[in-house]
């Protein structure tokens, strides 16, 4: 007869038809309703093949007080049935090196995607075990705000430290494309950048600091920049630094055209501040003025360069100087007193009466820079006759001469291919010659 | 007996191959100079600085050693051809050429190593015959400089070696040594403890100097006198123990060193020069070695040493630094020791009568990195040089 075959398929078929494993069956109004409910739910849920994570055990189901089904595998194993296997890379996120992946994922589903119950904002989530307080700043990058962690971290393992999506600095830069495109256009950029990591600056979650800086400023670039801290205590210290900006008055923070990542060449940079009547009470001499029209131009200044004289930083000298200069209308010289001038000067100017090598402004052998400025009991200063940034006349002497009190001395100096003279206002007109010495008092007969 | 006869003529005959054999292949072979393991200042474990490079003490050092060996013997024999170095004292450098002053030979030896050449003086007979050349310079054209005690004259030779001066000789001086500073010549005289101050081109003589500066630069049996790029002149002297720096005005710019055994002391200063960088490096016939001080007078180091060793010193007399000739000298310079200058020294007696050193770095040790553009840090600024020299010495 053929009625046995008939009846094995209608015995079997009863037993699908009022087994609970029968997914059909699993998520129905009577029985686990809420994962019907569920927003994002885990794939196999939304296929009702519970029987994918599910095993069953016992044939009846629901058992009071005891389980009917079981998971087919323990921990990862479970998920890696169907997921790729994690835990390979470098850095491994530790509740996936623990196989722990639901200490993060609801497995049947979730109000956000992945498997996650908190949406797009990770904060409440990743906080459950991680540090709030980096997380509670007055400043904070933007995808901490916005709990956007896996913007820069993979959650679950990576080849780069702390988790992050790419090498540190390639991570920051793919957002921030503005500054890469900068990066590679300029020639200077500052070595963290280059060859360190943008957290050497920033804490890349949040800070107390603007531009979620890991401190104020100047304390965080002095901490490389520890040389430059001495400076700002010295004697005459730039104002600019004591400025809520601090070093970013005059240098980019990422990069520059100029040298010092200076946002323009030096001497622009300058008088951006001396050169404009603007600043301070009263306001700051105005070096600009100085300079415009004039012929002849100091060294440094013809070369861009104010800081070869003076410290940008500060220096216990008055007005920032490099080095020692007096600052009365008289100093005699002695040893040291005048090594600021000095040092591009030949030293030894000042030290003899008579020399045939060391100065042009000699009468024969002559020395009369001894004279003016060695003179015991009124030497003067070089700033006496000469300007310090730029003058009309020659060997920077200016027309207009020195503020004594309140006149300004003339100096009327010329010269000659082997001297000169002048007619100033300190004494009568005196003329020298280098090769043939004018005998004094005796000019003209 | 006849067997024994003829058994022993042959042991002769071998013997005599044998002899003959080790005499010529010995002619062949040459002299071995160089040392066998790098010889550097100051020794390990410290940075080296200072390598012997080389020693020079006749022409087969430069030009090599043809074979000895030869059967027959006809006209000139391989010792004719070898000109010696009798009894050196100064040394100087004119572009690629090392010059020498023979004092015992009383001439001049112009060698240049790279080129492999080694020359006497062409101008030195009848009226240019020098007597005893004590130190020499060579100026921007070429002219030769020699201070001659012999002769109790500054002698002067042409860019080709021809005669074509004689300076000073009514002006009663025993002059030591010689300098140029543009257009004056300083002829160093012993005999009045006096540098005399000539025109360079004419010898008219235009002052002294080096009395009536003070106590402290007094000049006391001066030796050796050099003048560096700023024109600054620094005079030895064995009496005092002292270099002196002084200007051509007699102003005594600073003086350091004095007699003694301890560093920076000296027992009898000879020759000085300055380098480019302002380092300034005495040759000391009592110690036998050089040291080297910063632009301020300051013991950098000391290299050389008494003794038969290799690289060291016997009685040397005068000291030259130059840049010339570097890719030259690299070569005899250890695996990694990179040269910056090349020092020569004179040496009276001992294995070489001219002693090469170079002044270098070990690449990788002790700030080697960019070695070369190091800037010698003195704590004081260094005046622009008013006019570059292509002599370093002198």
């Amino acid at each position: 007869m053929r009625i046995k075959p008939l009846v094995t398929v209608f015995f079997f078929s009863i037993v699908f038809a009022v087994s609970p494993a029968w997914a059909g069956s699993c998520l129905t109004s009577a029985c686990h309703q809420a994962l019907a409910g569920l927003k994002y739910p885990h794939q196999p849920v939304k296929d009702e093949e519970c029987l994918a994570c599910h095993l069953q055990r016992a044939t009846v189901h629901p058992i009071p007080k005891g389980k009917s089904f079981e998971l087919s595998a323990k921990g990862a194993k479970l998920c890696e049935q169907c997921h790729e296997v994690l835990g390979k890379k470098r850095v491994v996120h530790p509740p996936v090196k623990d196989g722990d992946c639901l200490s993060c994922h609801n497995p049947h589903g979730a109000k956000g995607r992945f498997l996650l119950d908190n949406g797009e904002d990770l904060t409440t989530l990743c906080l459950g075990c991680h540090d709030s307080a980096p997380f509670k700043q007055k400043f904070m990058h933007g995808p901490t705000a916005v709990g956007a962690c896996t913007q820069c971290h993979n959650p679950h393992e990576s080849g780069e430290k702390w988790l992050l999506k790419e090498e540190s600095r390639a991570n920051c830069l793919k957002c921030h494309a503005d500054l890469a495109k900068a990066l590679k256009e300029s020639p200077v950029i500052h070595s963290p950048l280059k060859n360190s990591h943008c957290t050497s600056c920033h804490n890349p979650h949040g800070s107390a600091v603007p531009h979620v800086l890991r401190k104020k400023l100047p304390d965080l670039c002095l901490d490389c920049h520890g040389g430059i801290g001495k400076k700002l205590t010295a004697k005459t210290p730039h104002k600019t630094l004591q400025q809520p900006g601090g070093c970013i008055e005059c240098h980019q923070a990422h990069y520059s055209k100029a040298k010092g990542l200076l946002p323009s060449d030096e001497k622009s940079l300058c008088l951006g501040c001396h050169g404009s009547d603007k600043l301070g009470s009263p306001p700051l001499r105005n070096i600009k003025k100085e300079l415009d029209g004039k012929k002849q131009l100091h060294g440094p200044i013809q070369a861009g360069r104010c800081s070869a004289c003076h410290d940008p930083h500060g220096s216990d000298y008055a007005s920032m100087l490099r080095g020692a200069y007096p600052t009365g209308f008289y100093a005699p010289y002695q040893e040291g007193a005048y090594d600021f001038c000095l040092g591009c000067h030949n030293k030894e100017m000042l030290r003899f009466a008579e020399t045939s090598i060391y100065t042009k402004f000699r009468n024969g052998k002559r020395n009369l820079h001894f004279v003016h400025i060695a003179d015991k009991r009124k030497g003067r200063t070089c700033l006496t006759c000469h300007e310090p940034h730029a003058a009309d006349g020659e060997k920077l002497i200016s027309k207009e001469g020195p503020p004594f009190g309140a006149w300004l001395i003339p100096i009327n100096f010329k010269t000659t291919p082997t001297g000169g003279g002048c007619v100033p206002g300190c004494h009568r007109s005196l003329k020298y010659d280098r090769d043939k010495p004018v005998v004094y008092g005796q000019e003209g007969k | 007996m006849l067997s024994n006869s003829l058994r022993s003529g042959n042991i002769c005959k071998s013997a005599l191959l044998t002899i003959m054999l080790v005499v010529g292949l010995t002619g062949c072979a040459g002299k071995i100079k160089g040392p066998p393991e790098p010889v550097f200042f100051p020794p390990a474990p410290n940075p080296p600085r200072i390598q012997y490079l080389m020693g020079i003490d006749d022409s087969t050092d430069i030009e090599g050693v043809q074979s000895n060996f030869s059967f027959f013997v006809f006209g000139e024999q391989q010792s004719d051809k070898i000109k010696s170095i009798k009894k050196p004292y100064g040394i100087t450098t004119s572009g690629s050429r090392i010059l020498v002053t023979d004092i015992g030979a009383a001439t001049i030896i112009s060698i240049d190593p790279a080129a492999k050449t080694f020359e006497f003086l062409k101008g030195n007979h009848s009226t240019g015959k020098l007597r005893k050349p004590a130190n020499m310079t060579v100026d921007s054209d070429g002219n030769l400089y020699v201070a001659d005690v012999g002769r109790k004259e500054v002698v002067v030779y042409d860019a080709a070696g021809n005669f074509s001066n004689a300076f000073g000789g009514s002006d009663d001086m025993k002059p030591v040594d010689v300098a140029v500073d543009g257009d004056f010549l300083y002829a160093l005289d012993i005999s009045h403890n006096e540098i005399k101050v000539m025109e360079r081109k004419s010898g008219k003589l235009l002052g002294t100097i080096g009395k009536g500066a003070g106590e402290e630069g007094v000049l006391s049996l001066p030796t050796n006198l050099t003048v560096d790029n700023a024109g600054y002149i620094y005079v030895t002297n064995a009496g005092s123990g002292k270099v002196v720096k002084m200007d051509r005005d007699n102003h005594v710019i600073s003086t350091f060193g004095k007699l003694g055994d301890g560093f920076g002391q000296f027992g009898r200063p000879r020759g000085i020069s300055v380098d480019r960088e302002g380092l300034i490096y005495v040759a000391d016939a009592a110690h036998q070695n050089v040291q080297i001080f910063d632009p301020g007078g300051r013991l950098l180091i000391f290299f050389g040493d008494p003794g038969l060793t290799v690289g060291s010193m016997n009685l040397p007399a005068d000291v030259a630094v130059t840049t010339e000739n570097l890719a030259f000298f690299q070569k005899l310079a250890a695996p990694g020791f990179i040269l910056e200058k090349v020092i020569l020294v004179t040496n009276q007696f001992g294995r070489d009568k001219i002693g090469i050193y170079g002044l270098g770095r070990m690449q990788g040790r002790d700030g080697a990195a960019g070695a070369n553009s190091k800037k010698v840090e003195t704590g004081q600024q260094q005046n622009t040089p008013e006019k570059p020299r292509t002599d370093e010495k002198k």
